[in-house]
């Protein structure tokens, strides 16, 4: 279920938040707990995924604890839709 | 908390949670934590008081669970029982102004049992009405955030204190003359009414699971704590509450014993150690060379860590013992090699908690916004939620001029990161491509970030912005 979710979520991650295009993101990779998405960028990524998937992230739902990496945050967003 | 307060309530926690175990756990939990926010409020010199502001903490947050809980909730029979043990203590404290001892329950001898029956009488009736009469909708739950972050403001804008102060002593009938904004102190009102706070946001938004009262009290008021956070969630909370608890293992006691033992040396060795050398408004004024002042400094930045997370240790090594896992709170805040990082890492659940219910609904509203039908410059927005949500965590420590300041430096100090770190980013990352650039760059990064946290921290330990001022002076040798 998650296997067009993830691609997606790492593009975006790299090419707009990052802005590195050629950075590869591994699915395992801590995003938050790592300091690599700050808590500013997280809220476009949330934006993100609510108009990309249709999924609403609640704003107390951007943290550590409910997700850190691409496989986590693409379950959530799996489980849904 | 003193230290022999301490290692009560952790001698009461090894207890149940070796020998009792799930036994009566969770009536344990609430009862002793009903009995410590009486032990811990301090003497105040309103007669009577010291008394009766654990009784208001407990009925605001009987309150609390009533307008958050659902009607099935609501209906428990359980709850009523909860109500008969908790007002059955607050009761039995209250007897023992008849005890021929000196008070060791309560800061000064409990007041007349006649006032006690008359506030469960007044409340008990207030209660009915509300109930007959309020809707409990989401503009009832609105109405008492405001209420809560009103009585948050009487506590901590000193000038309000005073006045609170003043009506306390007319109502009791004490002398005037010597009214004081210290006399009015609140223990643990920052951390309940931010737990109460989560509950009710949460409902709103219809996120809050099923909560029994007596789940909810425990939560609210939950002993090792009280006093100094760390601010958990509560459905993360009453998972483990509701989890039996098995014997612990020896991991389990070596790990809960280890960590309460490192945090008292931290707080009564280290950090108590570093207090007597650490800047504060008295030797602010008798140190003059910038090099002691840099020492009246470092020792006050390493005291307010070793102090702070010191208490957190007790608190997670003390609930540990009862099943309860308690959310860090720390983890090596001073060696982050950038501001973004520290604040990721100090008093996480409470910049966990500001970032819930303030930065992100905020930076989500500001997102949406048109301004001459367009969207605020990326900057222009990150400047603000920056700044606001700094000055609140300011504001959260009290209403002051200096937290003012203290909160200002660290919202530009997140905002100068964040530009910085756009604009530099990809060359850091060209130029850090050996094991020993990165180390470069971390370390230095680090001990930028830290003489940037010891600097706010002046604001932070001083009381007036003038003797603030002259202290930084001081600091880089300008008098």
């Amino acid at each position: 279920m998650t296997e067009n979710i993830t691609p997606a979520l790492a593009k975006f991650i790299a090419e707009k938040i990052l802005k590195q295009a050629n950075k590869v993101i591994k699915p395992d990779e801590a995003l938050i707990s790592s300091g690599l998405i700050d808590s500013f960028s997280l809220m476009d990524l949330a934006l993100f995924v609510e108009d990309t998937f249709h999924v609403r992230i609640e704003d107390t739902e951007l943290n550590a604890q409910s997700f850190d990496n691409l496989n986590q945050l693409s379950e959530l967003i799996a489980f849904r839709r | 908390m003193a230290i022999t307060q301490i290692l009560i309530a952790a001698a009461a926690a090894f207890f149940w949670g070796t020998v009792m175990r799930e036994r009566g756990r969770a009536w344990f939990l609430l009862a002793a934590s009903v009995v410590v926010i009486f032990w811990l409020q301090p003497a105040l010199p309103m007669r009577g008081f010291d008394f009766w502001i654990p009784v208001a903490t407990l009925i605001i947050t009987i309150f609390s669970w009533y307008i958050t809980a659902n009607e099935e909730a609501r209906r428990a029979g359980k709850n009523r029982f909860v109500i008969a043990v908790v007002a059955g203590i607050v009761l039995l404290l209250n007897l023992t102004r008849y005890f021929p001892v000196t008070q060791i329950l309560t800061a000064s001898r409990p007041p007349q049992i006649e006032i006690y029956f008359a506030i469960l009488l007044v409340s008990g009736l207030a209660f009915l009405i509300l109930t007959r009469l309020a809707k409990f909708n989401a503009a009832l739950l609105s109405i008492s955030v405001i209420a809560l972050i009103l009585i948050f403001l009487a506590i901590k804008i000193p000038a309000l204190t005073y006045w609170v102060s003043y009506g306390l002593r007319v109502l009791v009938g004490q002398s005037l003359t010597e009214v004081k904004a210290l006399d009015f102190r609140w223990l643990g009102f920052s951390y309940l009414a931010f737990r109460i706070i989560h509950t009710m946001r949460d409902r709103q938004m219809g996120r809050l699971p099923a909560i029994d009262l007596g789940e909810y009290i425990t939560f609210v008021i939950f002993f090792p704590a009280f006093t100094a956070g760390p601010i958990d969630r509560i459905e993360r909370f009453i998972q483990d509450l509701r989890r039996p608890l098995i014997a612990p293992g020896n991991d389990d006691l070596l790990i809960a014993g280890q960590r309460f033992l490192v945090g008292l040396f931290k707080k009564f060795v280290v950090a108590d150690a570093l207090a007597l050398i650490a800047l504060n408004d008295t030797n602010a004024l008798q140190v003059n060379a910038a090099g002691w002042a840099w020492i009246l400094l470092y020792a006050y930045t390493l005291q307010i860590y070793f102090d702070f997370s010191g208490y957190t240790d007790i608190a997670l090594g003390t609930s540990r013992l009862l099943g309860i896992h308690l959310p860090e709170n720390f983890s090596s805040p001073y060696l982050k090699p950038n501001l973004t990082q520290f604040w990721n890492n100090w008093h996480m659940t409470l910049t966990q908690w500001f970032r819930a219910y303030f930065f992100n609904p905020v930076t989500r509203w500001l997102r949406a916004l048109r301004v001459w039908k367009r969207p605020l410059p990326m900057p222009i927005m990150i400047l603000l939620t920056q700044i606001a949500t700094m000055l609140l965590i300011g504001f959260w420590h009290g209403v002051t001029w200096n937290f003012a300041f203290w909160g200002l430096w660290h919202g530009l100090g997140l905002f100068i990161h964040n530009r910085w770190n756009d604009l530099t980013r990809l060359r850091a990352a060209a130029w850090a491509v050996t094991p020993l650039r990165q180390t470069i760059l971390n370390v230095s990064g680090a001990l930028l970030t830290f003489h940037f946290v010891a600097l706010g921290w002046v604001f932070f330990a001083l009381s007036s912005p003038m003797t603030s001022w002259q202290v930084i002076l001081k600091l880089f040798g300008v008098r």
